[in-house]
Parts: C-alpha cells; structure tokens; sequence
C-alpha cells in the first residue's frame, strides 16, 4: 500500500500538490489553487540561514484552536478558551499565548496545516521523517539529515538531542549512520546519568575493561556483523567519547541561575527549553524538545490552561534570550505537532483529533517575522488557503537551513530520497 | 601457569570494587584527580540474597504426556519449511549447541538469561530428551508468565493511571493471573471486549475502558491488534491503499457502540460518547455491582458535598476526587443508535444517517442473535470461522518466538501484503484452531521445531534477497529481558517484591458508592493510600537500591520513570500500541558502565560475586563468571584475555571485576542468538 504513496512522493513530487489538493477535498476540504504562488516565489539567496535548530514536538496533537488559530467569532466552535491580541491588528492567539502574542512579529505562524492521518504513531512518523511507515526502510528524522548534511559543530558533543524523551518511537538516524541518532535526555534536570567513572576506578582501568571487552565480543561481532551490531558498536563508541571530552557541562541545568530557571519555568518544556539553549550555546546543531499531554479528548480548557501557559513562557523565554545573545540569527526555533484537534467540542467537553486542519509556528534563522501563512476555514475544520503539507513544512525547515530540498540523497538500498520528502517549501515565510 | 594456581577462599574478600585503594591517586577517567573517598559498595537489600520459600506464582501445568505429539507436529512445521528451502536455495541452518540452546530459550520462555546452576544442569545432562523437558520445564515457570505478560503489556498499553480516574492495578493483575491460568485466547478476547461493570470487580474491563469515550479508536486499536487489519484510515475517509470504505468502518463501530463509562451513565441512560455529532439518549442497563441502585445518584451528590467540604478545609488532599472517579468508572452495553459523521461525503450514505451495524467480513454466529451489539461484535471476532483472528495470532506468536512475522507489519494484513510462506501461514493457523487457541500449547509448538533450535540468522528487512526463516533472527534482548537478566546476575530472590493480585486489591478498592456516608468513603479513601504506602514500603525494605527496585520487570510501577534502566532500553510508554524498541542510545552504554544495577553486581551479596568467591581456582573462576554471563565457556583467546586480567589486575578480585564488567559490555550479552 505504502509504495503507491512512496511513488507519488518520491518521484511525482512535481504533483504533490495535485495529490494534497486530492486528500484535502477527500477530508472535506476546499482547496484554492496555491500554483501561481509557488511559481512566482523564488528561493532567497543571500538571505541568513539557520546553523542550528530547536524543534518542539508537541506529542498528542496540540489544539490549533486553543492556541494559534482561534475562532472568536465562534463561540461553538472556541469554547471556554478565550484570545489575546497580538502585535498585528486582526491576528489574535488563545488566551494563553499571552508571552508569545508579544512576540508575534518574531514568529511566522502556518494557519494552514494539513496531514494524512489522524493516527497519533503514523501521523508523527509522518512529521519527523517526511515520509510514511514503511516495513522495509527506516526514514530518518529532519535532525538526523540535518546534522549529516551539517556536520558536527563541537566534536565533542553530539549533533542531536533530544529532551524529554527516552527515544521510544521516534525514527532516530533511520538509514543514515547510527552516530545520527539523537542522545536521549529523558529529563532536563538530570541531563545526561551515568558518565561519570565510580571513584574507584581509574581512566586506565577502564580503558583496560574497554579493550577486554573488546577482545572477547570480537568473535560474536564478527559472526553477527550487520546493522544491529554496528549501531550499538558506534554508541559504545559515542558513549565513550562523551564520558571523555569536556563539554558535559551544556547539559547541567545546575549551572544556571534560580531566576533564569523562573523565567523559563519549571515544567518540562521550561526546563526543556533552557537546555536546549545551553545546548546551541554549545554548538549542538539539533535539539528536539518534546512537550507532551495534548491529546486533550477531555475537558480541554483545563488541560490548556496547564500546558498553555507553560509552553508559552518557556518558549518565549527561550525566543528572547535568543535574541538578546544574538543566536537567533543562527538559530532556526519550530513548533510543530502530529495533527491538530476538532473544532466540535465532544461530550466530555474535550476535542477530538482532527488530521484536516492546523497550526506551526516557526521563528528565527531564515524566517520573516509577523507572517501569518494559510487559512484554515471560519470553523477551524478545513483549509480555505493555501494548503500545507507535512512535506512542505519539512522542506520550509530544509530551506531555512539553506538545505536544497530537491537533491537526491540515495539510501543504501538505492531508494532516492529528499530532505523533507520533496515537498515545495513555503517561501513567503522565508527570509 | 597460574591457570592452576590456588586461590584461597578469602581471595575475594576484598571485594571487587576495592581495587581503588591502591590506585586511589592516579588521575582518574576525567582527568581530574580520584575521589579521596572510597568507594562504597551499595548493599543489597537482604530479601534478594535469599532463595524464596515455597512457589511465587501458581503456573498451570503442562501435560508432559503430549511431547511426543508436540514433537510430530513440529516435525511437520519443519518439513514445510525444508520444502521452502530446497524450493529457494537455501541451506538449513545448523543446530545450536547446548549453551546456546540453553540461553535462548531461558530468554524466550522465562524471560531472563538462565543461572549459573540451571545452565550447568543442562549441559551436563546426557538425556536425549532434554531439549524438550527443558521446554515443558520453563513454559510452566513464574518467569514464563512474567514474560509474556510484558509482551501484553505493551500490546494492551497496560499501566496504572491511563488517567486520573481510571486504577488499573486489578486489570494488569488480571492479565497476568490470566496467562498463569492459561486462559485460552478466544475466550480472553471474548472476556475482554464484553465484560461489564467495574474495574475492581471484573478487572477485564480494563480494556473497553482504555479507550473511554472514543468508540473509533476503540474499534481501529481493537481491529488492530487481534485481527492485524488497519482500518483507522477509514475513520475519516475511505482508506485510500486497502478495501476498507469509512461506511464499513462506521457500521463495524455502530456494533461496538453504545458502551456507558460512568455510574450514572449506566443506571440512568443518558447521552452515549459517539463521533463529534452521533450521540444519542437511550434506557438504562439492568446490571449493577451497586446494592442500592435508586439511592446511588443522590448519594452520590452527598459524596461530593462532603468532598468538596473536606477539601476545603484542607482536611483531605484533592486526590480524594481521583479516587471517587475511580470508583464511579463502569461500563455497560446499550444498543444506541450510531450516525454517521456530520460531513460525510460518499454516495451510499447521507451525514448524520444512522448505521446499520455489520461486520468487515462473514458473518455473525448465530448463537450470539439474541445478544446485543458488543456481545454479537465479540462473537463474530472471536469465533474459529473468523480464521483471520486465528491467522493473526498465529503470525504474532510466530514472530515472537522467530523474529519476524510471516506477514510483516504483523498489523498489516491485506490483499497486497503476501505472507512470505503462504503454506506455513495457513498450517499454522489450523494449528492454532487444532490446539483451541491455546497459545502455551502453541509456542511449545513452536519452540520445539528443528528449526527454532538452529542457530539465530540476521533479518535485513533492506536486503534484495527475501529473509528465508532458516532459524529464529538475532534479536536484541528487550527491555525487561535485559532487567531481568541483570537481575538474574543480582538477586538470589528475583520475585522479592511481586504486585498484588486482582482479588487483594478488589478487599482494599472496592466500595459500594450507593450506602456509604461520606465519613466512610474518606475512610475508603485512606485505607487504600495507606495500602498504597505499605506496597511502596515493602518494594523499597525489600528491593530497594538507590532508587531502584530489585525485582522482576513485570512486578514494577508501569511504565518505569522516563531515565529508568527499563525506558532507557526501550520499554514502551504504554500511550499506543506497540510502543517498546530495541534500538541503541548513548544513555543504554552509560548506565551499562557506571549505573546501579552495575555496581549492585560487583557488590557481596550479589549471585555473581557470591558465585565467582566459592571458587578455588583462577581457572574456575574465569569460567563461572562466562557461565554466569554469557552462558558458554571461554574459548582458548577468551580464557588467554581474562587470565591475562585477572593478573594484571590490582587483586584476583579486582580482576574478576573488571572480567564481570567487560563481559556485560559485550554486543554479545545484550544480543540473542
């Protein structure tokens, strides 16, 4: 089933929008014709690219209504979340958004999302890799291509994070290198456990287990050599190289100031959200910082005014810090999310999911502040302009880091693929 | 060569960690200079260092008497396959060696690597039978049912709070008890989609109310996992790459409609949960595990009245709501109406038109005609004419014990998704119908070809050539398969700590809402914290070790914490299906070098250190530590390495440390083959 769509991602990128259009009506959608735009955009050249990213995942599918595309003038359809105004007459956020609203003409913000499935594992594969599940391959992460085309900044750090998460389901390096795979950080305040030696032993004990080691699994690696083997032989490697250099000290959120920590806050994307600055300080080149709980099929006013308010201020905080050090010119910050949630409030006074419709925010290297792109329909349901895809948000991410999206990078099993999946990214956002 | 020399009982008594006395000045790992402190060994807590009195666990037995049939039927698996084989190529796998044999199945039926006396009890024997016996052994092990447990776990998405109101604790132990009685699978299907009431009395519930109040999801995880089809893209259009229309998975979801979640939902009909606009009012149900049905609404408002009160005045914590939810979740079947979505677009059918329920495929038994719509739904998935529940499971329990399924994804089953051997898939399916869903029975089966006992053979699911299936893949242990392996290293007592069973918990949790005063109900509610306390208190007395808990992965909080061992090394989160992986991070390594589980092994008490003491020889200490680990002896270069080590070393202890730590940090421990 999956090579039908492969084809039509892979070779017929050409048509996509066609095929998008196709899906869009099939949910229900209107599409206007977005040709003429695409072909009149052309790719800044001088422009400043992003050197790093921040990526943050919010997991479960976050609210688009609740949070940056409000329906104010439906009070059905907006429920008991209210708006905040924003720096741009006529552009409001929900109520939470109150730090972010600020600094809305530092973001671009895509009203017109759309994807494929409202299935939260698929939908975020989808995201993550550009492309669908597959038996046969294994897709890399957008932080997985980018830190291969990159390179490494500070070698004695690796290129990818990723925070608040123990690495479960998420795509990793896919078929690039297993160095590619992000370090998992599973909570900010414990940054990266285990590196240091117990006190008994001594650097050259260790390397002498090391090598013992090494020696006796040499037969074994050798009979069993493929794959599996050699991701783990590379993260023993990873893992040994961390424990040695000198920079550990990015991931110790205790060498930060009680009053620093208060501006970003104490949720996990606060804490999340100030280790991935001290990690681009550092020179890492992709911190992804997952933000879960959005799956708010019950009560969501009340979920919203939990994760709302915290994700607001550790993002804004993280924005304006930024700024202020002047890493924003390098540093490319998005805020994206599986799929968003219906407009209709269920029985539990909750919001389903709701694949058709939703927002990303993107800001910093590469993009034009205060854009708002797309619009999603007076219910929040469809998309009455310019439709995205996942594709073309991912190619968007590509071009930001002065990336071309339409080279072929070919997979060990000569499968091309392209750096957000060969979408057409949205250049009116694009410095 | 000091192969031979003696080695005095006391050699040991240094301890292995104490090889830093000596070294204590000499710059340390990170360039910084060694702590002046020693190094203090953690202690393990005496309940894991002393073998358990009497069973832990009530295992069904296996009839021994129907090896000789197992093996017949095993036989005929093989002779499919050689068939495959000669067809295509391929050569046959070799046959795997005592020590090999002995791990993989440790590892596959008791869900840890075997110890040092268990795998030197197989070896050693000359029974010719002995693979068998070793086979019908395990699968009626406390380890077998903790094993596979996990493997459901994952599947079920089973953990304690899938939100504030639901406790779960009677329904994982239910799963469990479930596997130890050797429910057979059709039946635990159809207990799980159609029991009634609540969790603490009929703890299978826990499955419909997972998914709460959203009757597609319900329908697309539950199509999902026990018919391997994937439905959920017609939720919101016709599916565009399978046969599935959105009308058909709306009339299959009208069948499992119609399910109530709360108390008062249940004994006074209301507003059922449907897609954005389906919901209808209907009658009430009959059952009630309440005595006191009419009085239960208004008690129930006293109950929260006295709540709110308690609350504030900051007598109670706000926990206490959690608790009252819990204990007003129940489920009960209504036949509803069920309509469409409101922006349905296709031809055979207007929005918002009421569906006529019906099934994907076939037909529903007759016998089910008088049930109402979940009953006829789980008659119809369940039943032996339904070959594709019986198919699906077969290919899982396939893939389980073989490594990769013979129709890949396992929840992919369609027209264009061929199975690698058509045959095989279909004999094992009549096997599974042959042996009444009687999944112990069917991976005894399994286990017990010829070509399970091959040695293990790598799938690249990117390689030109198709996998051949000549012997189970190499695979990395799981998450729980490493715990409890290290665990095995560790603790004399691996069942030191076990979770409560279903029926402990349902004296503690359950409380009738409709007689109670609310000065009772808070008394409830306090019983079952203090419970809960005491459970806390008698893990850590009994298991605990800076933090963690020293017992079998199955008897832990579920899911463990984001940075515990078991998620670093890919235990699922319990949100979706399916969500454990066995891919490698950095973090793995580094707690595999310098993390507790580590440490506790190197430390007195511990089995290996215990074990590696008792010998009197270098020689046997080398090979009881290989034993203890690895499950071989060293080959002639392995045994050169660890002497050499052992030498080299501050002290012969500090030596079998080093040797212990090297061995663990192997590809070889974590993989197997």
């Amino acid at each position: 089933m999956f090579h039908k769509r492969y084809e039509k991602h892979v070779e017929h990128h050409q048509t996509r929008r066609a095929i998008l259009s196709g899906i869009a009506s099939t949910l229900g959608v209107s599409v206007m014709s977005p040709w003429s735009r695409v072909l009149e955009a052309a790719p800044a050249t001088n422009a400043t690219k992003a050197k790093k990213v921040i990526y943050f995942y919010m997991g479960g599918a976050m609210s688009h209504i609740d949070t940056f595309d409000p329906k104010p003038d439906r009070p059905d359809i907006q429920g008991d979340v209210g708006v905040v105004k924003t720096k741009t007459p006529g552009v409001v956020f929900g109520e939470h958004m109150t730090n972010l609203a600020d600094l809305q003409d530092k973001l671009a913000v895509v009203r017109s999302m759309t994807t494929e499935t409202a299935d939260h594992q698929k939908a975020r594969y989808w995201l993550q890799t550009s492309y669908p599940v597959l038996n046969s391959i294994r897709h890399p992460s957008m932080g997985a291509w980018i830190s291969n085309e990159m390179g490494k900044i500070n070698q004695g750090l690796p290129p990818y994070v990723l925070v608040n998460s123990g690495g479960n389901g998420h795509p990793g390096a896919g078929f690039l290198e297993p160095s590619l795979t992000p370090v998992p950080v599973a909570d900010p305040e414990k940054g990266i456990e285990n590196t240091e030696l117990p006190s008994y032993l001594t650097d050259a004990v260790f390397k002498r287990r090391l090598s013992l080691a090494d020696r006796i699994d040499s037969g074994f690696r050798e009979r069993y050599a493929g794959y599996q083997l050699e991701s783990y032989n590379q993260m023993y490697k990873d893992a040994v190289k961390l424990m040695g250099g000198t920079d550990l000290e990015a991931f110790d959120l205790t060498k930060e100031k009680e009053e620093v920590k208060e501006r970003y806050g104490s949720s996990k994307v606060g804490l999340g959200a100030l280790l991935a600055r001290r990690l681009v300080e550092a020179d890492v080149r992709f911190v992804q910082v997952d933000y879960g709980g959005w799956d708010m099929h019950n009560d969501v006013a009340s979920s919203m005014a939990d994760k709302g308010p915290a994700l607001d201020q550790a993002v804004s905080a993280l924005i304006r810090d930024l700024d202020s050090s002047g890493l924003l010119n390098e540093t490319l910050i998005v805020l994206a999310s599986e799929f968003g949630r219906s407009p209709a409030i269920n029985q539990n006074a909750g919001r389903d999911h709701h694949p058709a419709a939703f927002s990303y925010v993107l800001a910093g290297a590469g993009i034009k502040g205060g854009a708002v792109y797309g619009k999603s329909d007076e219910k929040g349901h469809g998309i009455d302009e310019d439709p995205v895809g996942i594709t073309d948000f991912n190619s968007t991410i590509t071009v930001a880091c002065g990336l071309d999206p339409n080279k072929e990078h070919f997979a060990p099993n000569g499968r091309p693929f392209k750096i957000g999946g060969g979408g057409d990214p949205i250049y009116d956002v694009l410095t | 060569m000091s192969g031979s020399s003696h080695f005095s009982g006391r050699w040991l008594f240094a301890a292995f960690l104490c090889i830093g006395i000596s070294l204590l000045n000499v710059s340390a790992w990170s360039a910084e200079p060694a702590s002046e402190e020693e190094w203090k060994p953690p202690k393990l807590p005496e309940a894991v260092t002393v073998k358990p009195e009497g069973a832990v666990l009530k295992v069904a037995p296996i009839d021994r008497e129907t090896r000789p049939e197992i093996e017949q039927a095993a036989a005929q698996i093989d002779s499919i396959l050689q068939a495959y084989w000669d067809e295509n190529e391929t050569k046959a796998g070799e046959k795997t060696t005592d020590h090999e044999f002995v791990r993989r199945a440790y590892l596959e039926l008791a869900g840890r690597i075997p110890t040092i006396d268990e795998a030197r009890a197989f070896c050693d024997s000359t029974n010719r039978k002995k693979r068998g016996q070793l086979i019908d052994d395990l699968l009626e092990s406390p380890g077998y049912v903790s094993h596979l447990y996990n493997y459901w776990a994952d599947i079920l998405r089973l953990k304690e709070r899938p939100s504030r109101d639901l406790f779960f604790e009677p329904y994982m132990a239910w799963v469990k008890e479930s596997i130890a009685d050797n429910m057979p699978y059709d039946k635990w299907v159809y207990t799980l989609l159609t029991a009634n009431g609540r969790v603490v009395e009929n703890p299978a519930t826990g499955f419909q109310l997972r998914d709460a109040g959203m009757p597609l999801s319900y329908v697309d995880n539950t199509v999902r996992v026990f018919l391997g089809t994937q439905i959920g893209c017609a939720q919101c259009h016709d599916h565009p790459f399978d046969r599935w229309t959105q009308q058909e998975f709306y009339k299959l979801a009208a069948l499992t409609n119609g399910s109530r979640f709360s108390a008062k939902q249940v004994l006074f009909g209301g507003a059922s949960f449907g897609p954005d606009d389906s919901f209808s009012d209907s009658a009430p149900a009959s059952d009630s595990p309440f005595k006191n049905d009419d009085d239960l609404i208004p008690n129930l408002a006293r109950l929260r009245y006295g709540m709110q009160m308690a609350i504030d005045e900051k007598k109670i914590g706000g926990g206490i709501r959690n608790f009252y939810g819990s204990q007003t979740m129940m489920i009960s079947s209504m036949d509803d109406e069920f309509r469409l979505p409101h922006d349905y677009q296709y031809e055979d059918g207007a929005p918002l038109d009421v569906v006529e329920p019906a099934v994907l495929w076939g037909k529903i038994p007759e016998y089910a005609d008088d049930e109402d719509n979940r009953a006829r739904f789980a008659a119809w998935l369940t039943t032996p004419d339904n070959r594709q529940f019986a198919r699906n499971i077969a290919n899982r329990m396939w893939k389980k014990v073989m490594g990769v399924g013979l129709v890949e994804p396992i929840d992919d089953f369609q027209e264009g998704n061929i199975p690698a051997i058509p045959e095989l898939l279909e004999h094992l399916t009549d096997e599974m119908l042959r042996l009444n869903f009687d999944l112990r029975e069917f991976v005894r089966l399994l286990v017990s070809t010829d070509t399970y006992q091959n040695v293990a053979v790598i799938y690249d699911p990117t390689a030109a050539e198709p996998h051949r299936y000549a012997g189970p893949a190499l695979k990395r242990m799981t998450a729980e398969q490493l715990w409890d392996s290290l665990l095995t290293l560790i603790a004399t007592n691996e069942w030191a700590y076990q979770r409560p069973t279903a029926q402990d918990l349902q004296t503690v949790y359950g409380i009738d809402m409709s007689v109670l005063d609310y000065e009772q109900f808070e008394q409830s509610y306090k019983n079952y914290n203090e419970y809960n306390r005491g459970l806390s208190r008698s893990r850590s007395k009994n298991c605990g070790l800076n933090g963690l808990v020293l017992a079998r992965a199955s008897e832990l909080p579920q899911p463990s914490g984001a940075s515990h061992l078991l998620r670093q090394f890919g235990q699922g989160d319990r949100e979706a299906i399916e969500t454990a992986r066995r891919s490698a991070t950095v973090p793995q390594i580094l707690t595999l070098f310098n993390g507790w589980m580590t440490h506790a092994m190197l430390s007195q008490g511990s089995v290996i250190y215990d074990s590696v003491s008792a010998q009197k020889t270098m020689k046997s200490a080398v090979d009881t530590i290989f034993l203890a680990v690895l499950t071989h002896e060293p080959d002639a270069d392995m045994r050169r390495a660890a002497e050499q080590e052992i030498q080299q070393a501050s002290s012969p202890a500090a030596g079998c440390g080093n040797l212990i730590w090297a061995l663990l940090n192997t590809r070889e421990f974590l993989f197997i083959d």
